[in-house]
């Protein structure tokens, strides 16, 4: 099995005021290739502390981070940017597109940025678009859409760049369970059916139960890593 | 990244915010233009009142006169001079002067008789277009003169006056004559205005027994682009040992000096006003990139560059400035061009007031010119590419997770 994602002893400190908080605490983890992986537990135990790290959005304290066997610690800033733009796709709890942006360039935004000619962005976005059952709805703005469509626009914006990994922060924390449950449909069939890597942090039950695998995260550490398949 | 596109959005988002920002950059880029044009046109009019209504651009005198402005101190055949400088492509007008006490029925004062060249002086200055009433001097009326608007106030004279000249004459006797006022100059200068009483010149040599000599020989570049300083060089070349040839700028070194201040003194104020503006801007800006920094960070995560959200930052500051200019250079143009046709009545307060012996022109008008738009609308760019620098480096600089999470 080809790992995507490999920590290894893995410790990220904050400093609140003259308090140092321990949010992860020597974690080692590998995530592979086609896994729809999910780290719960309760909040502040260290999960989107931990997939930030993935993400290269923070610098670990200790230990280091493989991305497709890049170690992201020897990365510069720009160098970093340049992974998270084709290698990683972000979900995030509260959707975070660009407001001033259609769903169409939402979507695009990222291949538009990584010098994709326009007649390919068209085709790939009104593919993942129609993927994610948004046809007809490419020229709203977020603010002319529902929660759930603006999640599905997210999604769309994170996978239409053939990432190695899609990481999710509590995708389905802002909506209500049926909308919830259809992201989820949507998540894991793309998961199925392109082989995209999925690292979901949540504590929602819904994501858990569809999860193949659950990484149990408790007080910085990992208290259970189980597979179900 | 289609950057103009997103910042357009972006300005358009925060409309309200724009606006304002908007209408205070182009309220100063306005009124800059207004400052700019008014002062070239304070520079222009004092310019036209120094060289076209009576100094010239250069002048020459008997080596002496300056110091001591006697009747004897002559230049002696002025008029071969005068006619050997046209000859070399300028234009040159001799005057004779006098002085002495004019009285009319009410009131007496010194005065300067000034006694021109009625065919050559219409070639040097302006002067017989300047009148506030009546009409120039004329051969065929030779009694009559034409006056200083203060000496007319101090006489208590109108058009049609008697007045009587008593003075010097060349020849040591007693100059005495009846003259009348045929007219009323505008404000030219402290001295014209105050003691100038003007006449033909074949009038005043025959007045104070001078028939060949003049005291001043003006002259006037044809061109008025060629440099002063080697016009005054070369109508020396003509002139004797015994004659002094000076340009305007080194008669009135005051005067000259200021005028090449004026356009510092313009910047300072671009300076100041645009400081002003700055602040507006750099306010603007701020509100608008911490309200949206969490979107920065997002941007960030996403894959976008620091280097470009800077330039996105400036792309929208970009846009508030040349919308600004627009408005600015529409509004301050027509201020500025109702300003150059009917100006500023200042006459209630600087009615009479001079500088450095010029009267400053009742009617302050603004002078429209190209520099006078583009500078203010560049100096706006620059401030607010100056002002901008610090949001623009706070987001480029912030790690995108502490962006994510700021609130």
């Amino acid at each position: 099995m080809e790992t995507i994602v490999e920590l290894k002893n893995i410790s990220k400190t904050y400093q609140q005021g003259e308090v140092e908080v321990k949010a992860v605490n020597d974690v080692s983890l590998s995530v592979n290739k086609g896994d729809f992986a999910v780290l719960c537990g309760p909040s502040g135990s260290g999960k989107t502390s931990i997939l930030n790290l993935i993400g290269g959005l923070d610098e670990p304290s200790l230990g280091n981070v493989w991305l497709e066997g890049v170690n992201l610690a020897t990365q510069t800033n720009a160098q970093l940017a340049e992974i998270r733009k084709n290698r990683i796709g972000f979900v995030f709890q509260a959707y975070n597109l660009i407001p001033v942006m259609t769903a169409y360039e939402n979507a695009a935004f990222v291949l538009d940025l990584q010098g994709i000619k326009e007649k390919e962005i068209h085709q790939r976005v009104m593919q993942t678009l129609a993927e994610v059952g948004l046809v007809g709805l490419e020229h709203r703005r977020p603010d002319e859409m529902s929660g759930g469509q603006q999640q599905r626009v997210a999604i769309a914006r994170a996978i239409v760049t053939r990432p190695a990994i899609v990481l999710a922060d509590e995708p389905t924390a802002n909506v209500d369970s049926h909308t919830a449950e259809s992201l989820l449909d949507l998540m894991q069939k793309l998961n199925q059916q392109h082989g995209i890597t999925f690292l979901f942090s949540t504590h929602d039950q819904h994501v858990i139960d569809r999860a193949q695998r659950i990484i149990q995260v408790q007080d910085g550490t990992i208290a259970s890593d189980e597979c179900r398949v | 990244m289609n950057i103009i596109s997103l910042a357009s959005r972006n300005v358009y988002r925060s409309g309200h915010r724009s606006l304002v920002t908007i209408i205070a950059m182009a309220f100063a880029c306005a009124m800059m233009i207004v400052f700019a044009t008014l002062m070239e046109g304070f520079v222009a009019g004092s310019e036209r009142n120094i060289v076209s209504m009576n100094v010239g651009d250069i002048q020459i005198h008997d080596l002496g006169y300056r110091d001591d402005p006697d009747i004897y101190n002559s230049i002696v055949d002025s008029g071969t001079l005068a006619s050997r400088i046209r000859k070399i492509g300028f234009t040159a007008s001799e005057r004779q002067f006098a002085f002495g006490l004019l009285a009319s029925d009410q009131s007496s004062a010194g005065v300067l008789l000034r006694g021109i060249d009625l065919t050559f002086e219409h070639t040097v200055t302006q002067i017989d277009q300047h009148l506030m009433s009546g009409t120039w001097l004329d051969l065929a009326d030779q009694h009559g003169v034409v006056i200083g608007k203060k000496l007319a106030r101090l006489l208590d004279i109108s058009l049609g006056d008697e007045l009587i000249f008593v003075g010097q004459t060349a020849d040591g006797y007693m100059a005495n004559d009846a003259f009348h006022v045929r007219g009323i100059l505008k404000t030219v200068s402290a001295s014209i205005d105050n003691a100038g009483v003007y006449m033909s010149s074949e009038m005043l040599r025959e007045l104070i027994a001078l028939p060949e000599d003049a005291h001043e020989i003006v002259v006037m570049r044809k061109k008025r682009t060629s440099p002063l300083v080697i016009a005054t060089e070369q109508v020396a070349t003509l002139a004797t040992e015994q004659l002094e040839v000076m340009n305007w700028q080194q008669l009135m070194p005051v005067i000259s000096r200021f005028m090449e201040t004026a356009q510092i003194q313009t910047f300072i104020m671009l300076l100041f006003t645009y400081i002003a503006v700055a602040s507006v801007v750099l306010n603007a800006m701020l509100m608008s990139v911490f309200e949206r920094i969490n979107e920065f960070g997002i941007m960030k995560a996403i894959g976008v560059r620091p280097w470009q959200i800077v330039q996105l930052i400036y792309a929208e500051t970009m846009i508030h400035t040349m919308l600004a200019s627009v408005i600015g250079v529409v509004m301050g143009g027509a201020i500025s061009w109702y300003l150059q046709l009917h100006g500023i009545d200042m006459s209630s307060i600087a009615d009479g007031i001079s500088f450095a012996g010029i009267a400053l022109d009742p009617i302050w008008y603004a002078q429209l010119s190209t520099k006078s738009l583009v500078i203010p609308v560049l100096f706006l760019f620059a401030i607010a590419a100056i002002a901008v620098i610090y949001p623009a480096a706070k987001v480029a600089l912030i790690r995108p997770l502490e962006a994510i999470h700021h609130r």
